[in-house]
């Protein structure tokens, strides 16, 4: 669950083992996410390379930083509902050092901001990933709600 | 040790390689894969993962620089236009300063008629 108390949650779907996910327009900025751990392995290297067409060879020990940085963005997205028409629009990655092949770590996804704006939503999300106290990598990543088509400006504010 | 040249890498991104990452990636948003949802979607088709884009930036960064890139290397972009597949992408990056022991590079990844679909800043520290 968000820190937030107002955070709200899909409800339990009691037919499958689904875990229970934040609906995204109930987020706000400030909302840290649960922890996740996040283990990679030399088989989700290679599919990883596989699909991205970059040799393999390079990577026999360590995690490709754009893949930390996809998997890290993957703890958001299997937490949140993210919204149909979501867009990606920016992504910033830090590497603060390599990271080994089946290293455990612990990712925090942070809230860092959250607006609408003539009927658009737009948020960003920090996300750290840690082995025990050390960080290893932050990500940030931004994303687009477009207003639904016909939907008019109410507002023009701030829904932070 | 001094700024390199950094090689442009080119990749065609067709949907068989767009699937293969959403798995990997574990990224199943259908917008990315020939359902329903991409066709009727802005983009009236499926349009590639913007971070399998970007990919093709680590992966020229880590050709010139190696474990530095790893080490410290960090990256800001932002799309400018979907990737709607298949598209052939380049990714290249150019030397923009180089000062207090960080490089900086200007990168882009750019189609085949060498439109931006996205543009940022990669920096490393020299050893």
């Amino acid at each position: 669950m968000p820190s937030r108390a107002s955070a709200r949650v899909t409800p339990p779907n009691p037919s499958t083992s689904e875990p229970t996910r934040i609906v995204f327009e109930s987020l706000s900025r400030g909302d840290v996410l649960p922890v996740q751990p996040l283990t990679i392995t030399a088989d989700d290297v290679r599919a990883y390379l596989d699909a991205t067409g970059e040799p393999a060879e390079r990577w026999s020990d360590h995690v490709p930083p754009v893949m930390l940085s996809a998997l890290m963005l993957a703890t958001l997205l299997g937490q949140v509902v993210i919204p149909q028409g979501v867009m990606h629009t920016g992504q910033e990655h830090e590497a603060r050092r390599p990271v080994r092949l089946g290293e455990s770590l612990m990712v925090t996804v942070t809230v860092s901001s959250y607006s609408v704006r003539r009927g658009a939503l737009m948020a960003s999300f920090e996300t750290e990933a840690r082995a025990g106290d050390e960080v290893v990598a932050v990500s940030r990543a931004s994303v687009l709600v477009p207003p639904p088509e016909g939907a008019t400006d109410t507002s023009g504010g701030n829904a932070e | 040790m001094t700024a390199p040249t950094v090689e442009p890498v080119t990749r065609l991104i067709d949907q068989p390689r767009v699937d293969k990452y959403a798995v990997a990636a574990r990224d199943p948003n259908p917008i990315h894969r020939e359902t329903p949802e991409a066709y009727a979607g802005p983009f009236g088709r499926p349009v590639a993962h913007g971070m399998l884009v970007l990919a093709l930036v680590s992966e020229a960064m880590t050709n010139a620089f190696g474990e530095a890139w790893e080490r410290g290397g960090s990256l800001k972009v932002r799309w400018r236009q979907p990737a709607l597949v298949p598209i052939e992408v380049t990714a290249r990056a150019t030397l923009r300063s180089e000062s207090d022991g960080v490089a900086t590079y200007d990168v882009i990844c750019e189609d085949a008629a060498g439109e931006a679909l996205l543009t940022g800043t990669a920096s490393v520290q020299l050893a």
